[in-house]
């Protein structure tokens, strides 16, 4: 399996920046992603009510977290599912593997989950000699070609269909085609074997509500739905972080979510599942089980800035209108989560200590906060990342300790201290112009960066303050 | 109006015919300019990088001397340096003297064509400016400040200047202060993309209100061998002939 | 301690000091107007549902409605026809002359069934759904297994929104609750491939309805 590193982000950076065809293949679906969205945003007058209601439902569940949990569980076991809890991903982990011998290594279908992603299930499983099978058509392609999802909504956006007919042709044993109905038709006639003997289903969830007991599972495929209703045992892994107080509230995120993801006024499916099946005159699991996976989630609750990074609703908005993400794609972020709310939580689930340029790799402009649907304000959650990167400033203890930069931090210590006096500021720019005028300003690293693709525009031989001095003030 | 500037520190270096212009329109809309030399640079930059200490320590002097200035209202040529004061009550502190007194800072503080459209219902200003010209959104103007239409009321009104609209002038140049050196190839990457539209509307010149942005487009133009000149909003607005 | 008294252990001590309102007011924010008589609530889900790829079918009572599943069936060239335990689907198929019928307990014949038939419980005029419950019907299998699914609708089935649809189901699990609540706008689709739409990846390919409207008046020719 092809894992990238967060540590490895420069680098990762640099390889997908050479990859002309994932460059292509991305400004295709964050463009076409981005302007569906923009479609069906503009069909919805109340689209600002809907995401301030959705900011305050979310704000409200996180902020009783505690309490909705407590009400899923008993509502949820009266409906006959068995709910677990596990701390992290290895007891996750453990309770599916655990599940899967129980039943005698079965076939595992899996829905589409960022939670299990997360985890990486998947290895653990293939670990414990199980055979999970992704059956989310990109899922599977991901999986088949050995390598893991790129964006949220489309996980093989980085490969075009002639490699998708090269790798079937190779894995299927299908004459080789570029045509993507023969190649979904092929998918489907290979999946339908494995849904047909699978036993167990394990999926994640887009919400959980306490009300009721049920999770809400939203799709285009069908796949969740047969991963779901197929097999005698299902197992969804929801974050303790998607649980919303009331049934009526999931009126708000249907119809935010299909907007803000695909553009589309609703997917072709939703599921919302309340337990397993009544009896033999029903289709459905004989068992279902929910496990409430922490993973680092209680820390980011902990904080009271970065709590609201919870809120997400996996969208992928942010990533279609985020600058960097459209150059370098998800994989280069070294891990699940990528783009902008994955600068965030990524280093709130793992800590700074690995992944502590995420927070660096945005220019902050802003658009990742304008379409996120539940108003998470990522430029800010990112600025305070960076300022828990150099300097420890909330020191949340769960953000761990990020490498030192001590160079970087000498810098600004140095411009503030000039900055704080103008008499100093006016010596060191001199000092600046001076060493400009001799070569020396190139020894500087980022003069030197800058340059890699960029001229650097020199100091001004008469600033603006000298031109003042001397034309400003004495007009009018 | 009496108006104090706050010429922000890359104009004041790099960019100082982009100051000379601010002054020369805010004179030309009416306004008495005072300029306090003392300042230097209100802390964004070392905010935007994490170092919270040395940008509090940097933003609270830059309070202490604007509010010193007796002028109705504080103008800023750059909406990145503006969004920075704005949020100085909440950078500074959650209540007390400070708070209150980064208020009162915030509250007078404007960027410049925002300013000049809002505050003085000013969109003529009498400029003169002959060419094909594209804007640029700079972020922080835009998404911080909602600055959208001041700029373009204003260049549509200077006489002889066509502003070309294209698709990406709100996608970010890909400067971000320290984001620009951190991540140079990202970066430029970024700037990249942007620029292909604006070289295919065959501009003579691209705008913009923030000069970290104008370092950015402008140095790749250059490195391009690009004929498109940058400028700052400024300095077409402070033209009086065909440039 | 056990996981599950250690992570709210956790919860309990990262909220200290938290507090957020309760979101106030009505989640209908968003909600469509003037779908309050059944004339707008039947048009909106028309349009709706064609707008997400499925097909229509007006008629106005159930002898038409066993004439239009006929048609449909014939067109399919259907020859295996999966039925949900649906009353009004039993009936309406009792008139089809010549396909196979298999109910929605033989699996492995739902795995080759060309065409599945189910009632439908509610359907949302916001957003042209269809909204099957557990409760009234077995319907998971039947509406998601064959590569044609066709559902029989009353009119006075279509609820305006989202909301309401929420509002009708019944989700709790225990006793005669449903324990799966699926909701379906359109055929099952895909672009995972270079962002090509392909439907009918995992589920129906086409979405028939066939919607029973006492009012409906056929165009005049």
């Amino acid at each position: 399996m092809s894992t990238l590193r967060p540590e490895d982000f420069r680098s990762n950076a640099s390889e997908a920046l050479r990859d002309d065809v994932l460059r292509g293949a991305l400004r295709k679906a964050t463009d076409l992603f981005g302007s569906q969205r923009g479609a069906a945003v503009a069909q919805m007058p109340a689209w600002e009510a809907l995401r301030e209601r959705a900011s305050a439902i979310k704000a409200e569940a996180l902020a009783t977290l505690d309490v909705q949990l407590e009400r899923f569980e008993e509502r949820a076991r009266a409906n006959g599912i068995e709910v677990r809890w596990a701390r992290d991903a290895a007891e996750a982990s453990e309770q599916v593997a655990a599940i899967a011998a129980r039943l005698g290594r079965p076939t595992i279908v899996k829905g589409k989950s960022m939670t299990t992603e997360e985890i990486r299930l998947n290895e653990h499983l293939e670990r414990e000699g199980h055979q999970p099978v992704e059956t989310d058509l990109g899922e599977w392609i991901v999986q088949l070609a050995g390598e893991t999802p790129s964006h949220i909504i489309a996980p093989a956006i980085h490969k075009t269909k002639g490699q998708i007919g090269e790798l079937f042709a190779e894995r299927l044993g299908i004459p080789r085609t570029e045509d993507e109905r023969e190649l979904t038709r092929a998918a489907r006639n290979a999946l339908r074997e494995s849904f047909a003997t699978a036993e167990l289903g394990v999926t994640g969830a887009n919400f959980a509500v306490a009300e009721t007991g049920s999770i809400l599972l939203i799709e285009n495929e069908g796949n969740i739905r047969l991963a779901t209703s197929m097999p005698r045992v299902l197992v969804s892994i929801v974050g303790i972080e998607k649980v919303i107080p009331r049934l009526a509230d999931l009126q708000v995120f249907l119809r935010l979510l299909p907007r803000s993801g695909t553009g589309q006024r609703l997917t072709s499916y939703q599921s919302l599942l309340s337990g397993p099946r009544a009896g033999p005159d029903d289709d459905g699991p004989e068992e279902m089980i929910v496990i409430l996976l922490d993973n680092g989630r209680s820390t980011l609750l902990g904080d009271d800035e970065l709590r609201e990074s919870l809120a997400c609703i996996r969208c992928g908005a942010c990533l279609n209108s985020c600058p960097v993400y459209r150059e370098i794609g998800g994989h280069a972020y070294g891990s699940v989560y990528a783009g902008p709310i994955g600068s965030v939580i990524t280093p709130g689930l793992q800590g700074l200590e690995k992944t502590s340029d995420l927070p660096f790799a945005s220019s902050l402009c802003g658009a990742c906060r304008d379409v996120c649907p539940v108003k998470i304000d990522l430029p800010r959650l990112l600025s305070r990342l960076r300022a828990e990167a150099v300097e420890g400033v909330g020191a949340s203890p769960g953000l761990g300790a990020p490498p030192p930069r001590r160079l970087e931090r000498a810098a600004f210590a140095l411009w503030s201290w000039l900055a704080a006096d103008s008499g100093r500021w006016r010596l060191a720019i001199g000092a600046a112009r001076l060493a400009q005028r001799v070569g020396l300003d190139s020894l500087a690293p980022p003069a030197r960066a800058w340059r890699t693709g960029r001229e650097l525009r020199p100091l001004a031989a008469r600033s603006f303050r000298d031109l003042w001095r001397t034309n400003g003030e004495d007009r009018q | 109006m009496h108006v104090s500037l706050f010429v922000s520190c890359l104009v004041d270096q790099l960019w100082p015919t982009a100051g000379t212009a601010t002054v020369e329109v805010l004179r030309r809309a009416g306004c008495t300019v005072d300029f306090d030399s003392r300042q230097t640079c209100c802390g964004q930059p070392a905010w935007n990088s994490g170092y919270r200490r040395d940008a509090r320590k940097l933003l609270e002097r830059t309070v202490s001397l604007l509010e010193q200035s007796d002028a109705e209202a504080i103008v800023v040529p750059s909406g990145s340096c503006t969004a920075m004061l704005r949020h100085a009550p909440e950078v500074l502190a959650d209540e007390g003297p400070l708070r209150e007194r980064a208020d009162v800072v915030a509250a007078r503080t404007h960027e410049l064509t925002s300013f000049l459209v809002n505050v003085l219902g000013v969109e003529d200003v009498g400029a003169r400016f002959e060419r094909r010209v594209s804007w640029h959104d700079a972020c922080h103007g835009l998404r911080e400040l909602g600055i959208r239409e001041e700029p373009r009321r204003l260049l549509r009104r200077v006489e002889g200047c066509e502003l070309v609209e294209v698709t990406s002038s709100e996608e970010c140049c890909g400067f971000g202060g320290t984001f620009s050196t951190k991540h140079a190839g990202i970066s430029v990457a970024m700037v990249d993309s942007k620029l292909e539209a604006v070289e295919a509307a065959g501009v003579d010149a691209l705008v913009s209100s923030d000069a970290g942005c104008l370092m950015q487009l402008g140095g790749r133009l250059e490195r391009r061998g690009s004929a498109i000149e940058v400028l700052h909003v400024a300095e077409v607005l402070a033209a009086r002939g065909s440039a | 301690m056990s996981a599950r008294d250690e992570i709210l252990a956790r919860i309990r001590a990262g909220l200290r000091g938290a507090n957020a309102p309760p979101a106030v007011g009505s989640p209908a924010v968003g909600a469509p107007d003037g779908l309050d008589s059944p004339a707008e609530r039947v048009a909106a889900f028309s349009r709706n549902l064609t707008a997400a790829g499925g097909h229509l079918r007006v008629v106005r009572g159930a002898e038409q409605a066993a004439i239009a599943l006929g048609e449909l069936v014939a067109q399919a060239g259907a020859r295996t026809i999966a039925l949900s335990d649906s009353p009004l689907v039993g009936r309406l198929s009792a008139q089809l002359d010549g396909p196979e019928l298999i109910d929605a307990t033989d699996r492995a014949g739902l795995l080759e069934a060309d065409l599945g038939a189910s009632g439908v419980q509610h359907a949302i005029a916001e957003t042209g759904t269809l909204v099957l419950e557990t409760r009234s019907e077995r319907n998971r299998l039947v509406s998601l297994l064959p590569p044609r699914h066709v559902a029989v609708l009353h009119a006075d089935d279509i609820l305006a929104t989202l909301g309401d649809a929420l509002a009708a189901v019944d989700p709790g699990g225990t006793g005669a609750a449903s324990r799966a609540v699926t909701f379906i706008s359109g055929p099952s689709r895909t672009a995972d491939i270079e962002l090509v739409l392909v439907v009918g990846v995992h589920g129906p390919r086409e979405l028939s309805v066939i919607l029973i409207d006492p009012r409906h008046e056929p165009p005049t020719p």
